[in-house]
């Protein structure tokens, strides 16, 4: 009959992994949010953006405090110790990824009153919409512990990184109007960060493949060999 | 210093024991110093440990780790045939040192026991000065040499000297835990070994005596091989190149048998085992 000899340790990763994955999705809402803002210029989104990014950073500074007292006190092995390894990662990548969402947020409030370009426009919403699947499959994946499921995440990040390629050559076309040229270039800024986004929700992937394999392991980057 | 008692030619009257073999893996660098091959040891009905297969490489640290039963101690005392001295132990299988069958015919127990070292649980010095727990075996063995090198040389080896070397003719008794211990490890290195095997040899110590004797094992491993059953899984961490994890199966009369679920390097061990058994021993997850 199995039985747990360490359940107070046990119940504190155990509340470490729901923190973590709590964040997750905060900062899942946090880039829809962001990407609404910028297209619906709507300084309440911004706002709330921001708010939100303080509320990640103080559960981020949390996890790592309990993650030190954790092993510390605990000295986790095996598929614990991977287990603490893939919550420190993720802490981290998802600390940035809010981070992409408050520098896009930040952007739309500085662009607000500009003129747009609806095809440039209209790419970012692609990515933006590319994006939520792939922060969903991650999520899914780390929650259920499903090391074949965030291996689709490598192809599912190509589109994106193919919008982001392409988006200085529509910059490139406003070139012909001061005003527009300054938001058009600005988007520069959220392709690059929402393109970040998606090599995070990559990074988060393969922690859980490495949660689950203990092999480190990097995914194949197909955007690493593709070409404009 | 020169006054290492030469190398016993041979554990094997009147036979030449060879050198270390090659590495049974295939692997560069390091050669398998013991294999075991199918070993079960039993203390008249009880099977103690069941069919039990591993190789322990030359200048490493081996860790055999496990829960209480499990044979991991049995395991380690047939290395020295120290099983031998139990009423009613038999082992089968094989077990071979260099290439050698130790519990071939001609083999004589007494200079296995020479070439391969113990270190108990509980520090347990002879009631003698530290000089006279060191050149006790080498006298009784009718070794002829410096024995004041000798004991200077193991107890450096030891890492004690710099603490003993104005008392030497004090009871090895007026020393602490932690300095008998190490009393007792140069003890062993005296009589020149090739292997020490030590059986919880800091349970009985303090953190602070731990680590010194962790940091000496390491030391150690460059001139020995060293075989450490330990309870102290992160000790066995800390301190061993591989680990063998050893668990228990209880019969329907509640007989106890070991038996090796696993044996790898002890970063794979201790991070990504391969076997949920071991998992579930490492992560505390077991009955």
């Amino acid at each position: 009959m199995m039985s747990d000899q360490r359940p107070e340790f046990h119940a504190a990763l155990n509340r470490l992994e729901e923190t973590t994955l709590s964040m997750a999705e905060k900062v899942e809402g946090m880039v829809d949010m962001a990407m609404r803002a910028l297209v619906n210029s709507d300084e309440r989104l911004v706002s709330q953006v921001i708010e939100s990014d303080d509320a990640v950073d103080e559960i981020y500074m949390g996890i790592r405090a309990r993650w030190m007292h954790i092993m510390a006190r605990q000295q986790p092995m095996g598929r614990d110790l991977r287990m603490m390894a893939a919550i420190l990662e993720m802490n981290n990548t998802l600390e940035r990824m809010g981070d992409q969402s408050v520098n896009i947020a930040k952007i739309a409030r500085v662009t607000a009153g500009l003129p747009r370009e609806e095809t440039i426009l209209a790419k970012l919403q692609e990515m933006g919409d590319l994006l939520k699947p792939m922060i969903r499959t991650a999520i899914d994946a780390f929650t259920r512990r499903d090391a074949e499921e965030c291996r689709l995440l490598p192809a599912m990040d190509v589109p994106v990184d193919v919008l982001n390629r392409s988006m200085w050559k529509h910059v490139v076309e406003c070139g012909h109007d001061p005003e527009l040229l300054e938001w058009a270039t600005r988007m520069i800024l959220v392709s690059r960060a929402l393109e970040r986004v998606g090599d995070q929700a990559v990074d988060i992937g393969e922690q859980v493949a490495f949660l689950m394999t203990g092999d480190h392991q990097e995914f194949l980057r197909l955007h690493d060999y593709g070409s404009d | 210093m020169s006054t290492r008692m030469e190398s016993p030619s041979t554990v094997v009257g009147g036979a030449v024991s060879p050198g270390p073999s090659a590495g049974l893996d295939g692997s560069v660098g390091s050669s398998a110093i013991f294999e075991i091959q199918n070993l079960n040891v039993y203390y008249r009905a009880f099977h103690a440990v069941a069919d039990t297969s591993l190789n322990i490489f030359q200048n490493e640290i081996t860790a055999l780790i496990g829960p209480s039963g499990c044979g991991k101690s049995t395991v380690l005392r047939c290395l020295n045939r120290m099983n031998d001295l139990i009423d009613g132990a038999r082992v089968e299988g094989r077990v071979s040192y260099h290439g050698i069958d130790l519990y071939g015919s001609s083999v004589d127990p007494v200079e296995v026991r020479r070439r391969i070292g113990m270190v108990f649980q509980k520090p347990n010095p002879f009631p003698k000065s530290i000089y006279e727990n060191i050149v006790f075996g080498p006298r009784v063995a009718g070794w002829k040499g410096d024995f004041d090198d000798l004991v200077e040389e193991s107890l450096v080896r030891a890492a004690l000297w710099d603490e003993v070397k104005d008392k030497l003719q004090n009871s090895a008794y007026d020393l602490s835990g932690g300095q008998q211990q190490r009393l007792c490890i140069a003890r062993a290195i005296a009589t020149s070994p090739d292997v020490l095997l030590m059986d919880e040899p800091c349970s009985a110590l303090d953190p602070i005596a731990t680590y010194r004797i962790e940091t000496l094992m390491r030391e150690l491993k460059e001139q020995y091989t060293i075989v450490v059953v330990t309870h102290n899984m992160q000790q066995a961490a800390r301190v061993s190149d591989r680990t063998a994890f050893f668990s228990v199966d209880v019969g329907e009369r509640g007989q106890r048998t070991g038996r090796l679920v696993e044996y790898d390097s002890t970063d794979r061990v201790f991070t990504a085992p391969g076997k949920k058994e071991t998992e579930d021993y490492i992560t505390g997850r077991f009955g």
